[in-house]
């Protein structure tokens, strides 16, 4: 039964994260690329100046790009769902909905996972080549909010998505929207190390949030 | 298969437009109590109650916009009535478990289904879920389109997506078959095959059908009762034979300078436009004959008239 769960997710993502993965290589590749010409025009001091004197971020093209990630898989996966009603369908599966939610949202969030853990060890790796261990790491560290962008952006297009009523869905989305752009008031290196376990455990409350969009949408008063 | 089909199929007595006499259980299938629901200001039903006993092939018909589909989305829990509740094989509507909707085949209105899906991969998916699934009902109805197993079916044209619709459900084995419009798109040689293979169905035993459809002569060869739908809720429901033995058509003829008959509780719905005039009535015809002459005195009453179900049904519900 799970397997025929995965079948059906996997068919709708399957593009969708094909052509993340694209995009995802592409970006770190770019980010190589201009890191690269950096040391090339400039002399190494000069960009270590700017990096670690006038903290400004060398990797800021990967910025925003889970969060687009996280909201195009919760398209590409509950969009059809929505579409002409076909939520219903699941719905009558013979299995509990909320497990049948929460297995939806494990696949979308375990791809998810997978392209930030490649974003991560792509920036890792990266800074790497030029910059020592230490400071590639901390760029890993400074961008984890992002990552963490990622998981809200497509929780937040997910409840949005299942949920039937329409203002309901714009306060989801007005609400994730304010916490997506939470993430990203950095201006320098590691400025969230404090306060992400507290951000990381609000970002979960999304998990039983989920549920309740899918109870009113098979229960709802009206259509 | 086809020796199935032709064994089930030789039970029904067409003759005389009757399903096979099957054994009735005395439990009810679906249940509605005293629903009442409304969109907006309008109320769609007032304290609606029917009961489907299990066994039986109940059609529900009226008119577009009557709330055939809304009355299956109250009945699957799907949408909650202002008042009254439904059950379902036993259960409350909206705390269906997962073992008996596994019973259930629901057919969506207008064939809903994932239709991001090929032929294969769609049974596949569904195949986990039924522990009765039984996948060469499911492949001999759609192998019949000659279409690849691999095609999509989001590429299908409404027909064929009907049948692939209709072959899951039938694959899926349920006790009990809600199917709304189940005709839409079907053509004239797979509505009968889709009617064979649902008499092969009912002939295992055991099995209930509640289904709604605008083609309203199938239900002549394959419902055992009628629930006509009216507008605001109010329903008629009946033994299909009684029916067809009780619901009569009669001509008249109707002076230029005269009033047409207007309906009250023995004329049901008068037709002008039909050539010839002719009214419908429960009455018999010295019954109808004697309200007329004491109410319409100008008006001549002619011969009944032989209908079609579907004649009956317009008679009853009305052309508009």
């Amino acid at each position: 039964m799970w397997q025929a769960i995965l079948l059906k997710e996997w068919l709708k993502l399957r593009w969708t994260l094909a052509a993340l993965l694209v995009v995802h290589l592409g970006l770190l590749a770019y980010l190589g690329l201009a890191l690269r010409y950096q040391f090339q025009v400039e002399h190494s001091e000069m960009i270590w100046y700017w990096a670690f004197e006038l903290r400004r971020l060398l990797h800021t093209p990967l910025q925003y790009l889970p969060a687009v990630t996280g909201a195009a898989l919760a398209l590409a996966q509950f969009g059809p769902e929505r579409l002409h009603g076909r939520f219903r369908l699941s719905l009558h599966l013979p299995v509990r909905a909320d497990l049948l939610v929460w297995s939806w949202l494990a696949v979308g969030a375990l791809l998810g996972a997978a392209l930030s853990a490649l974003d991560a060890i792509g920036l890792y790796g990266l800074i790497g080549l030029w910059f020592p261990r230490e400071a590639a790491a901390s760029a890993v560290l400074t961008a984890l909010p992002w990552l963490l962008a990622g998981w809200v952006a497509y929780c937040g297009a997910t409840l949005a998505l299942l949920e039937p009523a329409w203002p309901r869905r714009l306060a989801y989305l007005g609400v994730s929207l304010a916490f997506v752009g939470l993430l990203f008031q950095e201006r320098g290196y590691q400025e969230y190390d404090l306060v992400m376990p507290a951000l990381l455990l609000l970002a979960l409350l999304y998990v039983p949030a989920v549920i309740l969009p899918a109870h009113r949408y098979r229960h709802q008063a009206s259509l | 298969m086809l020796v199935v089909f032709r064994l089930a199929c030789s039970q029904i007595d067409t003759e005389h437009g009757m399903s096979p006499v099957r054994p009735l259980p005395p439990e009810s299938a679906i249940e509605i109590d005293a629903i009442t629901h409304r969109y907006g200001q309008r109320t769609l039903y007032r304290n609606l109650s029917l009961t489907i006993t299990k066994g039986r092939v109940v059609a529900l018909l009226g008119k577009n916009g009557v709330g055939k589909t809304t009355l299956i989305r109250l009945l699957m829990g799907f949408l909650r009535p202002s008042s009254g509740h439904c059950r379902v094989l036993g259960q409350d509507s909206h705390a269906l478990s997962p073992a008996t909707r596994a019973r259930i085949g629901l057919l969506f209105e207008g064939h809903l289904t994932q239709d991001y899906m090929s032929i294969a991969q769609i049974e596949r998916y569904h195949r986990p879920f039924y522990p009765g699934w039984r996948a060469e009902l499911y492949y001999d109805l759609v192998d019949r389109m000659g279409l690849s197993r691999n095609h999509k079916i989001a590429q299908m044209s409404c027909g064929q997506r009907s049948q692939v619709v209709l072959g899951l459900i039938f694959a899926q084995n349920p006790e009990l078959m809600i199917l709304d419009d189940y005709s839409m798109g079907l053509d004239a040689g797979y509505r009968r095959l889709f009617l064979d293979y649902l008499a092969a169905y009912l002939g295992e035993g055991g099995k209930t059908v509640f289904l709604t459809s605008h083609v309203v002569q199938d239900m002549e060869v394959l419902v055992d009762e009628v629930v006509f739908l009216q507008r605001g809720g109010e329903i008629l429901q009946m033994p299909l034979a009684e029916f067809r033995h009780s619901f009569r058509c009669f001509a008249f003829s109707l002076p230029a300078s005269a009033q047409p008959p207007a309906a009250d509780a023995i004329i049901h719905n008068p037709d002008v436009f039909a050539r010839p005039p002719r009214l419908y009535s429960f009455a018999e015809r010295d019954q109808v004959a004697r309200h007329l002459a004491a109410r319409c005195p100008e008006i001549a009453l002619g011969e009944e008239l032989p209908m079609t179900l579907e004649d009956a049904f317009i008679g009853l519900t009305g052309k508009y």
